[in-house]
């Protein structure tokens, strides 16, 4: 009986000390010292004491009661005093004209945005997603493109290596060839990623990023070519954005063509941004190359299909009217904060 | 490529203003770069004729001139010191605004009346030099405008030629494909062919290496009055960026540009042996170019030599021993075809470009050396008082014959999407020079032109249908194709989710070249163990600072941090997903294995209401929280450890996070100030450096139901103190361990120290949840179980339970 007082002693006065406000301070208070509390029930246990116990008993009990009691004032006047100092500065009423408390978000680089709304666009008719590797075979980059060795078309390519037949890709189109190695029509995939060359001024940063698209089947024209990208550039522009394909020429793509977009700075008048001729070229595209699917061992008598590359920063810089590509790459918060 | 629209009109017959030219090109592939009005700021210049020239009274250097501007006659005052009376020169006359923008007015010099000014070539952006009054020839009708005397009326285009269309570089070809595209006819320059039969030759061509020069031609000329160039000459040349040299030098240029091929003229006086050696040259052997260059050649470069010494760089450029000067009265004009994949790498080698490399790499028409050669010829006997030397030589090897490409009129139509009939396929090659016959109702049989060499199969000719038709007239279809469920890349989604987490945090994010300094990983302070130091070296860097792979993506953004520090920035928090690069032992290709990485300074959140957030710098408890909420987003079992801390970081300011496996996920914690100092920053900075590798082959963990409780649960609040040492982590932890079944929640809300905790302890506040599934917990239960947790904190960590 005597360890059982002392135990509650000691709990009690744990329990008011570790209180930490006043409502929880009062649960303590009934849990202890409340008409149907611990120290409560103890004592109607008295009875059950020996006769010579009783006294003793009952002295300490009451002295715990006290000793407690006066802990529990002392707490409650400690406790109540912060509560009151707290509650009279809440008293002001609400400036409502101060600024609210927002979660201060960060952004992605605005390459990142424009680089998942190009990829989500693609995605959503259906193409699937792969990258491949930055450090790239000749192979890859070249040869199985139908660029051999010599071929002035390298000239169009500043290339970077590593090694002797490894190089930094020049552009995502090695993943043509990984994926058609790996995989059989029906094909449509994009690969998105980092590109490089040995190029740099206001227009050209020595790496940069590049979405190359895919889509190989049966019967496959330069027609769907010319639709695919009219949604694509519908949906990344504006639907009233004029388009124009012009013949041109990659190794590994036959007929090939670039893509231009209205300016849209000038909307097509003419002004310094497209050289006074009303156009901007923001990709190139064509059907796939025979001498590419012989490469990887398609059928090109079986198969066709249409290939595209579009420069991510070239895109980012028209749709928001950024004048210096290099800006992408200093990660001032200045720039990085606007997008 | 580049040339005015006069000069094109000369080889068709088509009205098309400048602008509609260009439309024209463009939508055949020839990408126009430029449309310019030559000889802009002209309009106003006149010829005047000089009648008279007497000196200035009041000036030593200056003349009195009468001149006479068809019926007018004028005074003018010169500075030039060949103004001379009879001679005719261009004059601006009062009210009329020079090329510079200076406008003339009737003014005096020196006391004397000027009514103009006669102009120098210069002053009208005729020529770069100044060398006084432009002369004009005597063909300049007194009175007329400049531009009309001249024939100054022209607009300039460039051209960007495809790598496959050598063709183009040359004004037939580009002609001939405007024919194409507008049906009128190409008129090619007319050139009397002389027989080229080495029976009669006055010098012998020896070829010694016929598969890098399968075709070598040349005349001999004699006679040759080496000279300026007519005014017509100088002027194209000029207009389209070349200089002019000479007027045998210019004819050979000029061909070129007309033809497509590159001409070459020898002093034939100068050559050793009075004939031509083509061979490939020994390692080391020498030669001046035209170019005023010594160099030496490597073995197998294509030379023309006499009988002597390498006399050019074949295909390339001519040597200074056998070039064409004032005293030259024998001209050896060569026409050639050389192999050019040898000519790209010789140019290559040798570092040295030109406008004959730039062909030969691409391909000139094998069909065509005669051509150039006898035009070449003829405008060197019509303009250089020349005698062609009765006979010459053509050598050539074997060559493959242009092919004969088989065509489905069909296939194009579907590869295109577009109808086509054969008719109308033959018509358009036609237009082109491409000349086919119908072999079935389908089929045509086509034969290539050798000036195509680009064309070889089925599908080179259905790309010429769809240029010539006009990409504009192929309707935009969208493909049918069987629905598949398109793959992901794994990767992706991780980077997307990491990403979200990040942003919410506040932390912007960054991209940074793949590319570093060497140096960065040194000053990161890593061992020399450490993998990181073995960087992937470009071999051809375009700056010291990107010439190796990242190994690690901290340097990168520690520079970003301070480029943002040193503009004021007072809180940057960066992240970075990107790859890394580690080189394999044996292996072409590194391995690039994902990483995130980041950096934080200052107050996390850039912008966030000082108001509302207060001042507090981010610590190591808002980079543990990221992580932690990493894990917890992905549902990931991931733990801490301090480890021994690496190089760059702070002892006792840095954590390893792991997986369940032991695996290293990857670290965070301070930077140390040693570290920051070689980046040149001042302010603490928080790192996390995170491998996603790592965390791409983990499972999640399984989401499973729990039924809700019908009982509530208690709450205790605690207060231990313990010894400082002791990590209040681990005291909740082993609150929530499952020795004591009926907690459910453990929460540190204090950790305190100081009065009246002892010094050398703290004591840690915790609020403890019980909770049964099967039961409501009464006061006794929930009193016995924190009893039994006192005790175990007590014999565990020393603690004892605080009183007042």
């Amino acid at each position: 009986m005597e360890d059982e007082l002392l135990r509650l002693r000691r709990e009690a006065l744990a329990g008011f000390a570790a209180a930490s406000d006043l409502s929880t301070l009062e649960d303590c208070r009934v849990r202890y010292l409340g008409r149907k509390g611990l120290l409560s029930t103890a004592m109607r246990g008295l009875g059950q004491a020996s006769e010579a116990d009783r006294p003793r008993l009952g002295k300490l009990a009451n002295e715990v009661k006290v000793e407690l009691e006066a802990a529990l004032d002392g707490r409650r006047a400690e406790l109540g005093s912060q509560e009151t100092g707290r509650r009279s500065q809440a008293v002001p009423p609400l400036d409502l004209t101060l600024p609210g408390r927002a979660i201060p978000f960060g952004r992605p680089h605005p390459v990142s945005q424009v680089m998942a709304e190009i990829c989500g666009i693609f995605e959503r008719l259906g193409f699937a997603v792969a990258e491949g590797p930055d450090v790239e075979l000749d192979f890859y980059n070249f040869e199985g493109l139908n660029i051999p060795p010599h071929h002035p078309a390298r000239d169009m390519h500043d290339t970077f290596y590593v090694s002797d037949g490894v190089l930094l890709r020049t552009h995502t189109s090695p993943m043509q060839v990984r994926a058609m190695q790996r995989q059989s029509p029906p094909l449509r995939m994009i690969a998105p990623g980092k590109v490089y060359r040995c190029d740099s001024d206001l227009t050209h940063t020595p790496m940069f990023h590049q979405v190359e698209g895919f889509l190989v089947d049966r019967q496959v024209s330069f027609a769907d070519l010319k639709g695919v990208l009219s949604l694509f550039i519908a949906q990344v522009f504006s639907p009233q954005t004029a388009i124009r394909f012009r013949p041109s020429f990659f190794p590994f793509t036959e007929p090939s063509a670039e893509v231009d977009i209205a300016c849209v700075i000038c909307g097509g008048k003419g002004c310094r941004v497209c050289k006074q001729t009303g156009w901007l070229e923001i990709l190139g595209a064509g059907l796939i190359d025979p001498a590419v699917f012989e490469k990887v061992g398609y059928d090109p008598e079986l198969y066709s299909g249409f290939a595209f590359g579009l420069g991510v920063e070239r895109i980012t810089m028209l749709k928001y009217g950024i004048t210096d590509i290099r800006l992408f790459y200093e990660n001032d918060l200045r720039f990085l904060r606007q997008f | 490529m580049k040339f005015t629209v006069n000069w094109l009109k000369q080889y068709l017959d088509v009205n098309l203003t400048p602008a509609g030219l260009a439309a024209t090109l463009t939508r055949l592939g020839l990408e126009v770069e430029a449309v310019e009005r030559l000889y802009p700021g002209l309009e106003g210049i006149m010829v005047a004729q000089v009648r008279s020239v007497a000196r200035h009274p009041n000036a030593d250097k200056l003349s009195l001139c009468e001149v006479q501007v068809g019926p007018e006659t004028r005074r003018v005052v010169c500075g030039a010191p060949n103004v001379r009376a009879g001679m005719l020169a261009p004059i601006a006359l009062p009210g009329c605004r020079m090329p510079s923008g200076m406008e003339i007015k009737r003014s005096k010099i020196r006391g004397e009346v000027s009514e103009g000014m006669l102009c120098s070539a210069a002053e009208l952006g005729l020529a770069a030099d100044a060398d006084g009054l432009m002369e004009l020839p005597d063909t300049c009708v007194c009175g007329d405008t400049l531009i009309a005397a001249l024939g100054l009326d022209d607009t300039l285009v460039e051209v960007d030629i495809t790598p496959n269309r050598a063709d183009c570089a040359s004004l037939i070809g580009i002609a001939r494909e405007v024919a194409g595209a507008t049906g009128v006819s190409l008129k090619p320059p007319v050139a009397a062919a002389g027989p080229l039969d080495s029976q009669n030759s006055p010098f012998r061509v020896e070829v010694r290496a016929p598969e890098a020069c399968p075709r070598y031609a040349a005349c001999l000329l004699t006679n040759v009055t080496v000279g300026p160039s007519p005014w017509w000459l100088k002027r194209l040349l000029m207009a389209v960026g070349m200089r002019p040299i000479n007027n045998v030098v210019d004819i050979t240029n000029f061909v070129m540009l007309e033809y497509g091929q590159p001409l070459h003229a020898f002093d034939f006086s100068t050559l050793a042996g009075g004939g031509i050696v083509v061979r490939e040259a020994e390692a080391g052997e020498m030669i001046s170019t035209l170019d005023g260059v010594e160099r030496r050649l490597s073995a197998g470069t294509l030379l023309i030599c006499d009988q002597a010494r390498p006399i050019a760089v074949a295909g390339v450029m001519g040597g200074q021993n056998s070039e064409v000067s004032a005293s030259t009265r024998e001209v050896l004009l060569e026409s050639a075809y050389f192999n050019p994949i040898g000519i790209r790498r010789a140019s290559r080698e040798l570092n040295l470009s030109s406008e004959a490399a730039y062909r030969f790499e691409r391909g000139v028409d094998p069909g065509g050396t005669i051509n150039a050669l006898e035009r070449a010829a003829g405008l060197i006997e019509q303009w250089c008082g020349a005698s062609r030397v009765h006979g010459g030589v053509d050598q050539r090897a074997e060559m493959p014959a242009p092919p004969v490409v088989t065509l489905r009129v069909s296939r194009a139509a579907s590869r295109l999407g577009i109808e086509l009939i054969p008719s109308e396929v033959a018509g358009l090659l036609a237009g082109i020079g491409i000349e086919s016959e119908a072999v079935d109702h389908d089929t045509l049989r086509a034969r290539v032109p050798s000036f195509r060499v680009d064309l070889e199969r089925e599908i080179d000719l259905i790309e010429e249908i769809a240029r010539l038709k006009g990409y504009d007239q192929i309707p935009a279809t969208v493909p049918l194709i069987p629905m598949s469920l398109a793959g992901q890349d794994p990767s992706r989604a991780l980077r997307e989710r990491l990403a979200a987490i990040l942003l919410a945090h506040g932390v912007f994010e960054a991209i940074n070249y793949s590319f570093i300094s060497p140096l960065a990983a040194e000053r990161l302070g890593l061992a020399e163990s450490d993998q990181r130091l073995r960087q992937l070296a470009i071999s051809n860097p375009l700056a010291d600072d990107q010439a190796v792979m990242r190994t690690t993506l901290l340097p990168g953004l520690l520079e970003n941090l301070r480029h943002n520090l040193n503009r004021q920035a007072r809180e940057v928090s960066l992240f970075e997903i990107g790859k890394v690069f580690w080189p394999v032992a044996g292996e072409a290709q590194p391995k690039e294995p994902l990483r995130l990485g980041a950096v934080f300074s200052g107050r996390l959140g850039v912008g966030a209401p000082v108001l509302h957030y207060g001042e507090r710098p981010v610590d190591l408890y808002d980079v543990k929280g990221i992580a932690e909420t990493i894990f917890g987003q992905l549902g990931i079992a991931a733990s801490f450890m301090a480890p021994e801390p690496p190089p760059y970081a702070e002892p006792g300011g840095c954590l390893r996070a792991v997986l369940g496996n032991g695996r290293e996920i990857g670290q965070l914690g301070r930077f140390n100030r040693e570290t920051l100092r070689r980046f040149g920053i001042k302010q603490p900075v928080l790192f996390l450096d995170f491998d996603l590798e790592s965390l791409l082959g983990v499972e999640p963990a399984v989401k499973t139901f729990t039924p809700l409780s019908r009982f509530p649960s208690v709450t205790r609040d605690l207060a231990v103190v313990v010894p400082e040492e002791v990590g209040a982590g681990l005291v909740a932890d082993s609150v929530l361990s499952g020795s004591f079944p009926l907690v459910s929640r453990v929460e540190i809300f204090d950790v305190y120290r100081g009065q009246p905790v002892a010094d050398g302890f703290k004591s840690i506040a915790l609020s403890v949840s019980y909770h049964s599934d099967e039961q409501t917990l009464d006061d006794g239960v929930v009193a016995r179980e924190q009893g039994r947790i006192v005790e175990m904190l007590g014999s565990r960590f020393s603690a004892r339970l605080r009183e007042e």
